[in-house]
């Protein structure tokens, strides 16, 4: 490795693959309680699992890009980190706070906890995905806040390159639309409205900026293409980005409450966002193709092609099946809005920060890449985690779309739960596509244990 | 040397590239935004380069013309079967047409933007199982 203080990154890493593990394992425990309603009822009621499997994969993502910026800063600067030590304290922070939280959804009822946390000073618990107590916001305000200044001043005094300033502008925008979670009116139109400002402007707005630039960093490793094409493909996509994905936000102002203009602004809008989606799949294949050398890490060029092309399907095709207003006017808060948002953070961020670790933890342990063996393995767990995910995406698009039709455009509606009992088929298959998806994530997770001939660190 | 500002990685290294980025692209446009007056412009295209553009188009535009045109096929005569065998009232008939129609859709824009690539970098490239064969692949 370049610069010794990278070696921060080594355990936010490994916690953010700790962590992807847990979100995986609570993912087919919610999976069993679909077809099996009382599975680990009432240890672990529908509703907690699912808020841990939501919660873990935030945090395991934010882990990731933490560690991911944590390496990649200091090597675009040029220079070492600000502070070591205290990202290694914001690391323990975050890793306890976090801890704690999934601990207090699993012990103690969530009405319980609310009151325990001091949710009545400032109300902002039981909101899908911002779920977090109080005090685990704060926390995460803190430690974002210090992870920000901490790279910053490590911006300052080296080198800025652009791959840098729009990573650093992408996590800037994840810190600053967190505070909306603060943001709790009464009025249930305004509370859902700016809601999205977290939730939808950190997916589909800055954190596609973290993904963008990640992408340029290791491609660029990789490929040895010239640094100055890749930034220009990288201000297209970021530019793309945000064209599509402020307003795109419209598409969540469909049935809230809003005026009706959002169903036109939303649609056209969120129509354009496979675009950006679409700029980097041919990036990430045109920068492949056009490599000046074959890099010996081949298992980091696959998540990265595999992160172009998944994202690409994930968030802009299944995206725009059901985002024009009268399509999702029929589909809204179906199993098609799953499919598209398991296939899309899969394919966008956790594929990406696969790919971050992918590059950077041989470094970090002292190697250019990994043995060929590891490296066969490591592209073993590649395939069946997408697989996998290609098939729960198919299993839950077929779901919804039975859904859809007897819930909502039959003669004769069912009602929710007897539509559920009807679709049960497709969640079955769901669950075993999700127990292959935990197969590869267990090879994956062994390819860290391989050993054979490493190719050296130069 | 710097690079020139408008340097995406894609210059003319060999004859015909510009044309057969511009049949990749029109072959996408077909399949995503103007489908149908898309295909024309490429079918105009390759009817009147067909025997005397370099190599390389002539390769990307033969590709993209015979692809529209079997894609086109397994996408329309495929659906209607769905439809007419299934009948609108059948919920499955939904289920199968629309994953049906989704999965090659995408399938076929992934190829079409690998070919992109391919053409922008001044490569030939058939498309798998339907693509017509290559004349020359040294080409």
């Amino acid at each position: 490795m370049q610069f010794k203080s990278q070696a921060v990154a080594k355990p936010y890493f490994i916690a953010a693959i700790g962590l992807f593990v847990g979100q995986i394992l609570f993912g087919l425990i919610l999976g069993l309680q679909y077809v099996l309603g009382d599975f680990l009822f009432p240890a672990i009621p529908f509703n907690v699992a699912r808020m841990v499997h939501t919660n873990l994969l935030i945090v395991w993502l934010l882990f990731g890009f933490m560690g991911g910026a944590y390496f990649m800063i200091p090597e675009e600067s040029e220079t070492e980190l600000f502070s070591p030590k205290l990202a290694l304290a914001m690391f323990w922070i975050f890793l306890v706070a976090g801890a704690l939280t999934i601990v207090g959804y699993l012990t103690v009822p969530y009405a319980t906890l609310a009151a325990m946390t001091g949710n009545n000073l400032i109300e902002t618990m039981g909101r899908e995905f911002l779920e977090q107590p109080l005090p685990t916001k704060l926390g995460i305000v803190v430690v974002a806040l210090a992870f920000l200044f901490n790279l910053t001043m490590t911006m300052l005094k080296g080198k800025k390159t652009a791959i840098a300033m729009v990573l650093m502008i992408g996590l800037w925008g994840l810190a600053v639309f967190f505070l909306f979670s603060f943001y709790n009116p009464v009025n249930v139109v305004l509370d859902k409205f700016f809601w999205w400002w977290t939730v939808h402007l950190w997916v589909e707005g800055v954190w596609e900026l973290i993904l963008g630039s990640f992408l340029a960093f290791v491609l660029i490793k990789t490929t040895g293409v010239d640094r100055e094409v890749i930034e220009k493909w990288l201000y297209v996509i970021v530019t793309l980005t945000l064209i599509s994905g402020i307003i795109g936000t419209g598409h969540h102002y469909f049935w809230i409450g809003t005026p009706e203009y959002w169903q036109w602004w939303g649609s056209i809008f969120s129509a354009l966002e496979p675009i950006p989606f679409f700029g980097m799949t041919v990036f990430a294949f045109n920068m492949v193709n056009r490599r000046r050398r074959e890099h010996p890490n081949k298992a980091a060029v696959l998540w990265a092609l595999g992160t172009g092309v998944m994202s690409f399907l994930g968030a802009g095709v299944w995206g725009f099946l059901h985002t024009l207003a009268p399509v999702n006017y029929y589909t809204h808060g179906t199993q098609i809005t799953a499919a598209h948002g398991h296939m899309a953070f899969y394919g966008a961020y956790a594929m990406v920060n696969l790919m971050m670790i992918s590059y950077a933890m041989p470094i970090l342990r002292g190697r250019a890449a990994n043995s060929n063996k590891s490296q066969v393995l490591e592209m073993w767990s590649f395939w069946l985690m997408t697989i996998a995910m290609v098939f729960i995406t198919l299993f839950l698009t077929a779901a919804g779309i039975l859904q859809v039709w007897l819930q909502r455009v039959s003669d004769t509606p069912l009602p929710f739960m007897v539509a559920q009992e009807k679709i049960q088929l497709f969640y079955w298959m769901r669950e075993w596509a999700g127990v292959a998806f935990l197969i590869g994530l267990i090879v994956y997770i062994t390819s860290f244990f391989v050993g054979g001939e490493e190719e050296k660190a130069k | 040397m710097p690079l020139s500002d408008d340097d995406f990685g894609v210059e003319e290294e060999k004859a015909g590239q510009n044309l057969a980025v511009l049949a990749e692209a029109l072959y996408l446009i077909n399949l995503l935004l103007l489908p149908g007056l898309a295909f024309a412009l490429l079918f105009g295209l390759w009817l009147k380069y067909k025997d005397s553009a370099p190599p390389l188009a002539r390769q990307h535009l033969k590709q993209t013309t015979f692809v529209s045109l079997i894609g086109g096929f397994l996408i329309f005569t495929l659906s209607g079967l769905i439809l007419t065998l299934g009948g609108l009232a059948w919920e499955w008939t939904w289920v199968i047409l629309i994953l049906y129609f989704t999965c090659i859709h995408s399938t076929l824009v992934l190829f079409g933007m690998y070919a992109l690539i391919k053409a922008m970098n001044g490569q030939t490239w058939r498309f798998p199982l339907i693509g017509p064969a290559i004349d020359n692949p040294q080409a």
